[in-house]
C-alpha cells in the first residue's frame, strides 16, 4: 500500500481509537502512535470509574475499543513513542518518531486530548496541603477500589463537599472556558460515593449547574432526588482545617446570604480540562495553528470541522476543547471518515 | 415565602399596634405585629451604566454572582450586611432603592482587594464598592467624608494659588466640615509654640495670613488646571 492508503492516527485515547478503526473498516491502513506504553487514553491512565452516560466501568468499555484496534490487521500500532518531525504535505506526509521509525501517510489525525488541571494552582482550596483534599480522578480510583475512606486516617467519611469549576470559568488563573462534563461527572460520583457508603452525605458547591442535554434528568434529578445529594449555591473562598481533623469549607450562600463554615471529611476538586500541556510542542511539529486558549484550532466551523488549519491534518476529541468521551468518538470517526474521503478525491484527480 | 430570619425584615414593614381590632375581633397581644409585603415594581435600567461611568465599576457588569467577593471580604466578616455580591446584584438590576438602605455602609469597605484576588471573573469588586461611594457623594446620598472635605480645600488652594498654606488649608477644613474653629489641641499647640518664643516664625505666620502667598507668574494656568478637571469629570461620567 502506498503512502496515500495510510492515516498516521496520534493519540490512543477514546477519539484516536475511535477513528483508526473507521479508517480500517474503509479498507485503509491506520498507523497509531501512542506516547505512553498503554491505549485508553484518560479514562484508562486516569482510571476513570464508571463512565456518564452508560454506567459501564471504564476499563470494560474504553478496553473493548483497544482491544478492536488491536486486533485488526490494518492497524499497526506504536507504544511509547512520540512524533517528531512531519515533512511533505497533504497525500505524502512522511512523519519520524521519536523511536527512529519513519511513518509515510497521506492524513494525519490528531487525538492528543487534553491535561486535567492541576489543583496546586488554587492553592486556597487545600488540595497538596491536606490529605482529605482530592481531585476528581482520585475519586474516582477510590470509587473503582471499592471503598470511599480518608486518606488521612483511613475513616468512613461523613459528608464529602465537591467543589465545581476547579480549573474552569476562571479568569483569575486564565481559564476562560466551561470544561462541560465536570458537573455531570461530580453528580454521577455523588451517585457512585453514596451507593458504596451509604452513611456518607454529599454536598456539590456550585455556582451554575450544567448538566447538558439529557444529562439533566440521568444525572443532576437523579442525584438529587434519589441519592439525596445536596446542592449548595456558594463558591468555596477556602478550605481549611478545624482542631478536631476535619476540613473547614467557608463560603458565602448565596441564596441564604449567610456565612458558611461547614465541616467536611473530604473536599473533591472537580477538575477542569486544559489544553494538552504539550500542544505548544504539537503544533510546531505539525505545524498547525491553535485557538486562543491554547486548544487545537479548526479550519471551518461547517464544512470541515475536524480540519486543523494545515491541509491534511485533522483533529478529533478533547484536542479541539472540552469534550465528552461520546463525542469525542463521534468526532473520531468523523475525522477518519472525512481523511479517508479526503485521500480518495486527491487519488481521483492524481489518476 | 416563609420568612426565615427577622433581621432580613425591614424595619419600616414592621407594623406594631399596642391594640388591635380586627372586624370587632380584639387580637391585642398575639396578633399585634403585621408585616406589609415587599414588592419590587421596577428596574431602574440605566443604573447599572452609571456607576460603569464611575472609576472601578467599569467591569460589573461580568459578576454572575457566586458571591467569592462576599465570602472573602474583611468587612463582611464583621458585618454581614455588608454585601459586596448582594450589591453588585442590585446594581446590575438597577433595584437602586434596595441599595440605598445599605447607603450608610457601602463607604467601609477597606480596600483590602481580597475580593479582587478571588474573583473568577475579573469584576473588581473593590472598584464597584469606591465607585458606588463616590456615586452615593456626589448625588449628595451620602455626606461627605471628612478626607473629602480636606481633599476639597487642598485642591482648591492649590488651583487658586498655585501652592498651599497650611494655617489656610486647616481653617478652610475645619469650616467645609463644620468643626469649630478653635479646638483644645489648637490652643495648646499655640500655648507651646509661644513658649519659645520663635519670633521669625511667628511673624511669617502673620505675614502669610495677610498677605496670601502665591506661586510667581500664576496668572492663567489654574484656570486652565480648573477647566481640565472639570472636562475629565464630565467626560467619564456622559462619556
Amino acid at each position: 500500500m502506498s503512502a496515500q492508503d495510510t492515516v498516521l492516527v496520534v493519540g490512543a485515547g477514546p477519539a484516536g481509537l475511535s477513528a483508526a478503526a473507521t479508517i480500517a473498516s474503509m479498507g485503509k491502513k491506520a498507523v497509531i502512535v501512542e506516547k505512553e506504553d498503554i491505549l485508553g487514553g484518560a479514562p484508562i491512565i486516569s482510571g476513570y470509574a464508571k463512565l456518564v452516560p452508560s454506567g459501564e466501568w471504564a476499563k470494560d468499555a474504553i478496553g473493548r475499543m483497544v482491544s478492536r484496534v488491536e486486533g485488526d490487521g490494518n492497524i499497526s500500532i506504536h507504544k511509547s513513542a512520540k512524533v517528531t518531525q512531519v515533512a511533505g504535505e497533504a497525500g505524502n506526509f512522511t512523519a519520524t518518531l521519536s523511536n527512529g521509525d519513519k511513518v509515510e501517510a497521506g492524513a494525519i489525525i490528531l487525538g492528543t486530548g487534553f491535561t486535567h488541571f492541576d489543583s496546586i494552582n488554587k492553592p486556597e482550596w487545600g488540595f497538596g496541603t491536606y490529605e482529605d483534599v482530592l481531585t476528581t480522578t482520585q475519586m474516582e480510583q477510590m470509587v473503582t477500589a471499592g471503598q470511599i475512606r480518608c486518606p488521612s486516617d483511613g475513616r468512613v467519611p461523613e459528608r464529602v463537599a465537591i467543589l465545581l469549576c476547579v480549573g474552569s470559568r476562571d479568569r483569575q488563573i486564565g481559564r476562560e472556558w466551561c470544561s462541560k462534563i465536570c458537573c455531570t461527572v461530580s453528580t454521577n460520583l455523588a451517585m457512585e460515593i453514596k451507593e458504596i457508603s451509604p452513611s456518607t452525605d454529599v454536598f456539590i458547591y456550585y455556582m451554575d449547574i450544567r448538566t447538558f442535554g439529557l444529562y439533566e434528568d440521568k444525572f443532576y434529578w437523579k442525584s438529587q432526588e434519589e441519592f439525596k445529594t445536596k446542592f449548595v449555591k456558594a463558591r468555596i473562598a477556602e478550605v481549611t482545617k478545624s482542631p478536631d481533623g476535619r476540613l473547614l469549607v467557608k463560603g458565602e450562600d448565596t441564596l441564604v446570604k449567610r456565612p458558611i463554615v461547614i465541616p467536611m471529611d473530604i473536599v473533591v476538586h472537580a477538575i477542569g480540562m486544559d489544553p494538552n500541556a504539550l500542544n505548544p510542542e504539537i503544533s510546531r511539529t505539525f505545524g498547525i495553528g491553535l485557538e486562543k486558549h491554547g486548544f487545537i484550532d479548526r479550519a471551518e466551523q461547517y464544512t470541515n470541522s475536524q480540519g486543523t488549519t494545515r491541509k491534511g491534518i485533522y483533529v478529533c476529541g478533547a484536542a479541539t476543547g472540552p469534550e465528552d468521551i461520546d463525542s469525542s468518538i463521534a468526532q473520531g470517526q468523523a475525522a477518519g471518515a472525512r481523511a479517508v474521503a479526503d485521500l480518495y478525491g486527491q487519488q481521483k484527480i492524481a489518476s | 415565602m416563609a420568612i426565615h430570619e427577622k433581621t432580613l425584615i425591614d424595619p419600616d414593614r414592621i407594623l406594631q399596634h399596642d391594640h388591635l381590632v380586627i372586624d370587632g375581633v380584639d387580637v391585642s397581644g398575639s396578633w399585634n405585629t403585621m408585616i406589609t409585603p415587599r414588592t419590587l415594581t421596577d428596574y431602574e435600567e440605566h443604573f447599572e451604566e452609571i456607576i460603569q461611568s464611575y472609576s472601578g465599576g467599569e467591569n460589573v457588569h461580568r459578576c454572575w454572582q457566586c458571591g467569592s467577593c462576599t465570602n472573602s471580604c474583611t468587612m463582611y466578616a464583621q458585618n454581614v450586611d455588608f454585601n459586596p455580591r448582594y450589591w453588585i446584584y442590585l446594581i446590575r438590576l438597577g433595584l437602586k432603592a434596595e441599595l440605598m438602605k445599605d447607603k450608610d455602609i457601602i463607604w467601609q469597605c477597606v480596600s483590602c482587594n481580597k475580593c479582587t484576588n478571588i474573583c473568577p471573573k475579573d469584576v473588581r469588586p473593590e472598584g464597584v464598592m469606591k465607585a458606588t461611594a463616590h456615586w452615593l457623594e456626589e448625588n449628595g446620598l451620602t455626606p461627605k467624608t471628612l478626607s473629602t472635605h480636606f481633599d476639597e480645600e487642598f485642591t482648591h488652594q492649590c488651583i487658586e494659588f498655585g501652592r498651599i498654606e497650611d494655617t489656610e488649608v486647616m481653617v478652610g477644613f475645619f469650616k467645609r466640615s463644620g468643626q469649630p474653629l478653635v479646638q483644645a489641641w489648637i490652643v495648646e499647640f499655640g500655648k507651646r509654640l509661644t513658649k519659645h518664643m520663635p519670633l521669625g516664625q511667628l511673624t511669617k505666620m502673620g505675614m502669610n495670613v495677610v498677605f496670601r502667598p502665591k506661586t510667581k507668574s500664576w496668572g492663567k494656568t489654574g484656570e486652565v488646571l480648573a477647566e481640565y478637571v472639570k472636562a475629565q469629570k464630565e467626560a467619564a461620567h456622559h462619556g
